[in-house]
């Protein structure tokens, strides 16, 4: 496992960052959340807790654990955006990680918040998905492709005579 | 097509509600991709623009049409109510007024060089409410002994 | 370079070709005679939408009588009714554009042309429907009419005599005439430039052979104005072989056009595409370094050696098949790999009576001959053969469905194991190749 780029690392540990997670149900139609509980521990795995067992994405982590299916992540704030896939490496029920994830619900929701487990995701793929990066990529990859001739780069406005 | 709620329309006509739609890729994991653009048409089906022809969003979206695969939109207001909506793609426009609409709305957004290559249509099959609060509710019902012994609701002190 | 020797070396790359042959040779009794649904139930990796176009392709579409009052609209007017192809009723009244599926791909299916076995389109509730024999298969609709319809050049010349718009492309023929009729050696499935009434009309009555590249310089000019329209410029026009070398005429032309069009951009290439004859290296670099244009595409037409001499007899006389590789091929080393098309008339080369007698020594041949171009960064494309009213080969018949299908395929598949896109010819500004259209799920 290779360590995240800084600026997805900070990122992950903003709090103003919007995290989703997203994972299969079972017949194959994705399903997402919104995690605010989204973070990396060691700037190597991401770690989330999810509140209840029967949450529709606590189950189908436990599938994508079982059978070894992908899940995706994406954290973006203002114009910077990541994508992660990576694949469910271990559930916490217990212990100072499960500890440190549910006393950080309680002191968000109340001392009635509860949470159900942690679990531990492995990176597999990261991607800068900036929307001004992969534009970037994709007209220096491409430049002929799905680019209208009136915008401004390109279009010359000012009246020109013939040669 | 399931008609949205009153509630859901506002939720995702709100400029300050996070808007997501959710692909799967040809092996089938998923993907998903922050859409401030999301609205309802007048005709209850959502719409958004893509950026680039070649991303990974719209890569899949166009392998939703064309082999009847579901897309997921999650939308989260910002007092934390959220609405998962599951739907289908419909169409996809790259000319005529439509497209004609968001491509203005991006260029005023973005600027004189700002570019989308299309616009889809999604039409909503299944919404279901994803509020915390909600679905906490419905869960601890269902689940009474599913919680920690030292919740508030739990413990004598 | 030798392309005949090239092709011996073909003998030796045979492992796409094997692969798709054999993949997809498990064709029943009904060999060749499957519809839409059929097939997409037997190729379950190739999109419906997809099948369907190539079928509206081959049979063309025809507008019920409360359709054709609706295109009179001017979101949809496009244009009066031609008789290029095969004859209309005479009637005065507009076609639409091109064809829209759902999923965004164009058909370019001919609205307004008479075809034996057509869809019909029905207009119901607003929309646009296709029917099959009384079953609605699929809602459609019909390209927008672009802005700048309806307007004038400083010369008084009707704009859209000068360009015609696909969804997002405008098209351009500087020169409309093609010298290899007047010996009588245009193409056998050919059937432009028979019939100019169509442009006469929109010129009232001063339809000249040659455009002004004033005109056009203003024509695309005003078409720029429509936000979001317009994302490339295709010129083609029929073949003037005069001067020395020969098309050096020709050329000139095609670059003062290009320079004219040129000057609505401050960049110094724009997404274009001249599809043309195929010129010697110094006419093609000339072309290169004085305009803007990013993509060249001669078309081959038909791959084998044979057939290609009988079906285009003017091409094979005007330099012969070798030079047309020889140019595609040389292209490349000016406009870079996949930036250089070619595009053939699938199913032509079945024609009778010296045509292949199988469609599986047709695919064979086009397989082979994509596999060369692709190696070469040529980006070898199909598109549908009909068998216009005013072409040579009028009345013949077009390959079952299932080659269309089975081509598409194969020809997409060796493209994407070279690593070639079709950037200048994809679903939204061709709108004529089913396998390009295949690229958007790469």
């Amino acid at each position: 496992m290779s360590k995240l780029p800084k600026e997805l690392v900070d990122l992950l540990k903003d709090r103003e960052s919007v995290k989703v997670l997203a994972t299969l149900n079972q017949d194959g139609s994705p399903h997402t959340v919104i995690k605010g509980s989204l973070t990396t521990l060691d700037g190597e795995a991401i770690a989330l807790s999810e509140g209840l067992d029967t949450y529709q994405s606590n189950k189908n982590l436990v599938r994508s654990i079982w059978f070894d299916k992908s899940v995706s992540i994406n954290i973006t704030k203002g114009p910077v955006s990541y994508q992660i896939k990576g694949k469910p490496y271990k559930c916490l029920i217990t212990g100072e990680i499960f500890k440190q994830f549910l006393l950080k619900a309680r002191e968000k929701k109340g001392p009635d918040a509860d949470i159900a487990a942690v679990w531990i995701i492995t990176p597999e793929e990261v991607r800068n998905e900036s929307p001004a990066i992969r534009r970037k990529e994709e007209e220096e990859k491409r430049p002929y492709f799905n680019r209208h001739l009136d915008r401004e780069s390109l279009i010359n406005r000012e009246l020109s005579s013939a040669r | 097509m399931s008609k949205l709620s009153k509630e859901v329309v506002d939720l995702i006509k709100d400029c300050a509600s996070i808007k997501i739609v959710t692909t799967t890729d040809e092996n089938g994991n998923p993907h998903a991709a922050f859409k401030g653009c999301l609205t309802v048409l007048e005709d209850g089906n959502l719409a958004f623009a893509e950026t680039l022809e070649g991303s990974q969003n719209n890569i899949n979206l166009v392998r939703s049409l064309w082999f009847d695969k579901n897309v997921q939109l999650t939308v989260r207001g910002k007092d934390g109510k959220t609405f998962q909506i599951k739907g289908k793609p419909y169409k996809y426009s790259y000319t005529g007024p439509l497209y004609k609409k968001f491509y203005l709305a991006a260029r005023k957004k973005r600027g004189q060089d700002s570019e989308i290559s299309g616009v889809w249509v999604i039409v909503p099959e299944e919404v279901r409410d994803e509020t915390y609060e909600a679905r906490k509710k419905i869960e601890d019902e269902l689940h009474p002994f599913f919680r920690h012994f030292d919740r508030e609701s739990v413990l004598v002190k | 370079m030798n392309c005949t020797r090239s092709l011996g070396i073909l003998t030796g790359r045979v492992f796409w070709l094997n692969k798709i042959m054999k993949g997809e040779n498990r064709m029943g009794k009904n060999n060749g005679k499957l519809g839409v649904e059929e097939l997409v139930s037997k190729y379950p990796d190739i999109s419906r939408f997809i099948i369907l176009k190539l079928d509206v392709q081959k049979r063309g579409i025809e507008l019920t009588e409360n359709a054709q009052e609706a295109v009179q609209d001017s979101k949809y007017r496009f244009r009066p009714r031609s008789a290029a192809y095969s004859g209309d009723d005479g009637s005065k009244k507009a076609n639409p554009g091109p064809l829209l599926l759902r999923d965004g791909t164009t058909v370019l299916s001919g609205a307004g042309l008479k075809y034996e076995d057509p869809y019909r389109v029905h207009h119901v509730d607003g929309k646009f429907f296709l029917f099959d024999k009384g079953k609605k298969i699929e809602e459609v609709d019909f390209t927008p009419r672009p802005d700048y319809y309806g307007k004038k050049t400083s010369r008084g010349v009707p704009m859209e005599s000068i360009a015609s718009a696909r969804p997002q492309r405008l098209d351009i023929s500087p020169y409309r005439y093609c010298h290899f009729w007047d010996t009588g050696d245009q193409c056998k499935y050919c059937a432009f430039f028979t019939d100019m009434e169509e442009q006469r009309q929109l010129a009232d009555k001063n339809f000249p052979k040659v455009i002004d590249p004033e005109d056009i310089y203003e024509t695309v000019r005003e078409a720029l104005k429509e936000p979001g329209r317009i994302s490339q410029i295709n010129l083609t026009a029929g073949a003037d072989y005069s001067g020395d070398p020969p098309f050096e005429n020709e050329v000139n032309r095609y670059i003062k056009v290009l320079q004219a069009i040129g000057r609505n951009f401050k960049s110094r290439r724009f997404p274009s595409q001249l599809i043309a004859p195929a010129y010697t290296k110094r006419q093609i670099k000339r072309i290169y370094d004085e305009t803007g244009l990013s993509s060249y595409c001669p078309d081959i037409e038909v791959w084998d050696e044979k057939l290609f001499k009988w079906i285009c007899p003017g091409k094979e006389k005007w330099l012969g098949r070798d030079h047309w590789i020889k140019s595609a091929l040389d292209a490349v080393e000016i406009f870079g790999k996949g930036n250089v098309y070619t595009n053939f008339v699938a199913g032509a080369e079945t024609a009778k009576p010296y045509g292949f007698k199988t469609i599986d020594e047709a695919l064979k041949s086009n397989f082979e001959a994509c596999e060369f171009f692709s190696k070469h960064g040529v980006v070898f494309l199909s598109l549908v053969w009909r068998p216009w009213k005013s072409s040579k080969f009028a009345g013949q018949k077009q390959p079952p469905l299932e080659y269309y299908v089975r081509l598409v395929k194969g020809l997409h598949e060796i493209r994407k194991a070279h690593g070639l896109t079709s950037d200048n010819d994809d679903y939204k500004h061709c709108g004529n190749h089913g396998d390009s259209d295949l690229e958007r799920i790469d």
